[in-house]
């Protein structure tokens, strides 16, 4: 093929999706780097940071506005590798086990691609086409309905390349293992924001422009998001490192993406992609909370941290309201993108039972995201203080940096803008060619007049405040039955085994036993698996000449029988 | 004009049956002890009290949170009575998924209770607090469901105006055999949504001291109180739109919508009076067990269309 045909394909499409995912691409670029000049500041190897940095926005642009497949696929993998570089800026022991566990998943998924793509190939040209078939696939030109054996796995496969970058189950275990150990921009910038942008709109296109879904198929995604909401909420509930427990809702929320687009309907998928972007607001905003703590505590352990709101209470304010976004607490911008998911999955009904089981999980998923996210604003800000805290409070005052509160004021302020006026969002433009041409919604939470509910119950509540003496107040020690409190700092509730009574809980006992033994983990249980292969194969040459000898004579007779026979 | 409705109906109105739905149960709590009994004004007059007394602030807490956690609930209580109030006076003009809204409006004062207590910088607040987010959690998936199974009987709508009309066409929703287990398992919920015996872990008196509300004191106390009385009539509201066809406000319509009221509220009262409080494991456990398992059971009969 020569080198005009090549520019004469159309490897590119600019539709208004996209461009709107290029822009927050954009957006978190800038604030991800304004919070690495202070946060990183002092590291090595700074200026390969950077490059990386700059790199992967290019490539996630290119794979943003991909049409051809070919191109996509090939970008996509230098995704992956970019990825590993950048967890390898982490300093903690089990940094670079991370980053291969990383690398190794979204690799391996990239291969599932790859051959997903060669499927697809078949499926449009047949046998017989040579590689000027393979650059032509296009998302624009393509259009496959899912009918038989194969497209079913050219979906699958398609499917969980997406689902890794995204980081939804089963491949979501390297999403909570980076939290932990790679430096905090990182992981605010991939698995946080620009991986979910990736992963989720390109599980939205292969599902909607790509291929034609049955509704098994959407029901199989739909059983896919509602475990991984349920799944990994549960597991961030009893985690005690601030940093992994937000990797775990990292991977939860994905959970409504997957089933927002698996219900098929013009306000399910919306919903999805309005959640992606919503998520990519509050998530960042979460993990840059949580690296401002770390910079300024150097821990992130839940059980030595505490009354941090009074030290920092921008990063509070900010926290607190990216937490309130993430449980789904109106009028806040997770609400409105979950509410329209709940429409979604109602809209479903017709075919059959199954949508109460996906609508119970994402609803009870939003109970138990409130519940997580109380654990850690007690444990972080409001509780009261560790002996750890109260030591750096006292040496030094510690305070935010400018570059990095920065990011976090915008973001959080982004949250409320995306909540109070997800009415005003003219989504039908907006999400086209996902959605073609103007979705009709069951209607809109109207969320502007909600929020001047809101804001009005707040003012009477002012109202009656005046009236009381809340102008005036005294401090007092606080009571706990007589006892000194400071004297005694056995009495400090930490918040970290606030939900241990959930372990006690038959059932769920013995799958949280399962969890904490990896057997849940699709990269262990991979390892588990090539070791076993491997013990078998090791077995068969293991340097003594007895079992050479054997198989030498094993040989001759198998060799004897194919020739008499 | 919403926000006519939020002053008159969502906070006037809703206060004073809120207050005198706290005055029934006082009331009838004294009597099943053999005592006369609080005045009719009471609970009013408790809250005045309280608004004059001094505000105390524990030291080292944060106070905006300390003091604005208050302010939070009452904000979530009067904003989902007066969508229950727009949809019982004009049942055509909620908006659709309005169902769900009010559903997540109704946990918003156990969260500002949450906030409050983890705010005290008190162990005991704190840990009571947690025991309330533990509540939370277990009888929100049986309230989830049951609440579902209103909206399949009127079709699959989550808009509570159709929730009402179709109870108007076809009768109250608790003339099923579906909907009256639902609607136990629903009043079970509000037994625990409202911090009532035997689901008062969270506030344990005599172990904890009323948990999360410790160290209020004051205005801040009298919010809470407030808000709590606000609860005891939006609960029970909630739950006779679901089940029993709303309010009527017409003719001998009011007696009887008393009556459902008043029958709700005395059914709380004796659940209250007649049980010894529960662990919070053991209310986790009731709640994911048996109250799941009969909400599923409901949910089920109901999409068979029974």
């Amino acid at each position: 093929m020569s080198l005009e045909n090549l520019f004469s394909l159309d490897l590119f499409s600019f539709s208004p999706l996209a461009w709107l995912a290029a822009a927050f691409a954009g957006l978190f670029f800038i604030l991800v780097v304004i919070y690495s000049l202070n946060f990183m500041k002092g590291r090595k190897g700074l200026f390969r940071y950077y490059l990386y940095t700059v790199l992967t926005l290019v490539l996630t642009l290119g794979v943003i506005f991909a049409d051809n497949l070919l191109l996509l696929v090939i970008l996509w993998g230098f995704l992956g590798l970019l990825l590993y570089l950048l967890i390898g800026f982490g300093r903690t022991p089990s940094t670079p086990a991370t980053a291969r566990k990383a690398l190794l998943i979204v690799g391996g998924t990239d291969a599932m691609m790859l051959l997903g793509l060669a499927l697809v190939w078949f499926l449009v040209y047949g046998p017989g086409t040579g590689l000027s078939g393979l650059a032509k696939l296009s998302f624009s030109t393509v259009t496959i309905p899912v009918a038989g054996g194969l497209s079913v796995a050219a979906f699958l496969l398609l499917a969980s390349a997406a689902l890794a970058k995204a980081g939804a189950m089963p491949f979501h275990t390297w999403v909570p293992d980076m939290a932990e150990d790679a430096p905090i921009p990182v992981t605010a910038y991939l698995p946080a924001s620009l991986d979910k942008l990736l992963g989720v709109f390109f599980l939205a296109r292969i599902s909607l422009e790509l291929f034609i879904l049955d509704s098994t198929l959407g029901i199989v995604l739909m059983a896919l998001g509602s475990i991984t909401i349920m799944a990994a909420v549960m597991m961030a509930m009893v985690q005690h490192d601030m940093k992994r427990l937000l990797g775990y809702h990292a991977v939860s929320q994905v959970g409504y993406m997957v089933l927002g687009i698996g219900t098929g309907n013009p306000i399910g998928i919306c919903g999805a992609l309005f959640h992606m972007f919503n998520h990519t607001i509050y998530k960042s905003c979460l993990f840059m909370a949580a690296g401002a703590v770390e910079k300024s505590m150097n821990t992130t352990d839940l059980h030595r941290l505490g009354g941090l709101a009074k030290l920092m209470p921008l990063v509070f304010g900010a926290f607190f309201v990216a937490s309130l976004s993430i449980s789904g607490v109106p009028p806040f911008n997770g609400f409105a993108s979950k509410w329209m998911i709940y429409q979604g999955i109602i809209g479903t009904a017709g075919n059959g039972w199954t949508w109460i089981i996906w609508l119970t999980a994402a609803m009870m998923g939003s109970a138990l995201t409130l519940a997580s996210f109380m654990k850690l604003i007690h444990a972080v800000f409001l509780g009261q203080a560790s002996p750890h805290v109260t030591k750096i409070a006292e040496s030094s005052r510690p305070g935010t940096p400018f570059a990095l509160a920065a990011p976090i004021a915008v973001l959080a302020v982004l949250c409320i803008l995306f909540g109070v006026f997800a009415d005003r969002i003219p989504f039908g433009e907006l999400f086209s060619p996902v959605l073609a041409g103007e979705p009709v919604f069951p209607g809109l939470w109207s969320s502007t007049s909600a929020t001047i509910l809101i804001l009005a119950g707040l003012f009477l509540g002012m109202v009656v405040y005046l009236l009381g003496s809340a102008g005036k107040t005294r401090s007092v020690a606080p009571f706990i039955g007589g006892e000194d409190l400071d004297a005694r700092p056995s009495m400090r509730v930490s918040g970290v085994d606030f939900y241990s009574t959930v372990k006690d809980v038959k059932p769920l006992g013995v799958l949280f036993d399962w969890a904490e033994r990896k057997h849940f983990d699709c990269y262990v249980v991979g390892l588990r698996f090539a070791d076993f292969l491997g013990g078998i194969l090791s077995g068969l040459h293991n340097g003594l000449l007895g079992r050479y000898v054997l198989w030498c004579l094993a040989g001759v007779v198998a060799l004897y029988l194919a020739l008499i026979g | 004009m919403i926000l006519l409705n939020l002053l008159v109906f969502g906070f006037l109105v809703t206060s004073i049956l809120g207050l005198t739905a706290s005055w029934v149960d006082r009331k009838v709590t004294a009597r099943v002890q053999y005592r006369v009994g609080p005045p009719f004004y009471q609970p009013l007059v408790d809250i005045i009290k309280l608004l004059g007394k001094e505000t105390l602030v524990p030291t080292g807490s944060y106070r905006s949170v300390f003091l604005g956690a208050p302010l939070l609930g009452l904000a979530g209580a009067v904003t989902a009575a007066s969508v229950l109030w727009m949809n019982q006076i004009h049942p055509q003009t909620g908006f659709t998924g309005d169902w769900i809204v009010v559903i997540y409006l109704l946990t918003i004062p156990s969260m500002s209770i949450i906030i409050g207590g983890f705010a005290s910088r008190n162990p005991l607040a704190s840990l009571g607090a947690s025991r309330e987010m533990k509540l939370v959690l277990s009888y929100e998936l049986p309230f989830i469901l049951a609440m579902l199974v209103p909206v399949v009987h009127s079709g699959l709508s989550i808009r509570l105006g159709d929730i009402l009309l179709a109870q108007r066409e076809a009768g109250a929703f608790a003339g099923n055999l579906s909907g009256i287990l639902a609607m136990l398992v629903g009043l079970l919920c509000i037994q625990a949504k409202l911090a009532l015996v035997p689901f008062d872990a969270p506030e344990a008196e005599t172990e904890i001291v009323h948990g999360p509300l410790i160290e209020y004191s004051g205005t801040g106390l009298a919010m809470y109180k407030l808000t709590k009385n606000m609860m005891l009539f939006i609960l029970p509201f909630f739950l006779i739109q679901m089940f029993l066809g709303g309010f009527s406000l017409a003719g001998w319509g009011i007696l009887w919508s008393v009556l459902k009221f008043v029958g709700v509220l005395a059914l709380i009262t004796v659940i209250r009076n007649t049980n010894p409080r529960v662990r919070i494991d053991q209310a986790m456990r009731f709640f994911w067990g048996p109250m799941t398992v009969i909400a599923a059971v409901s949910l089920i009969l109901a999409l068979l269309g029974l």
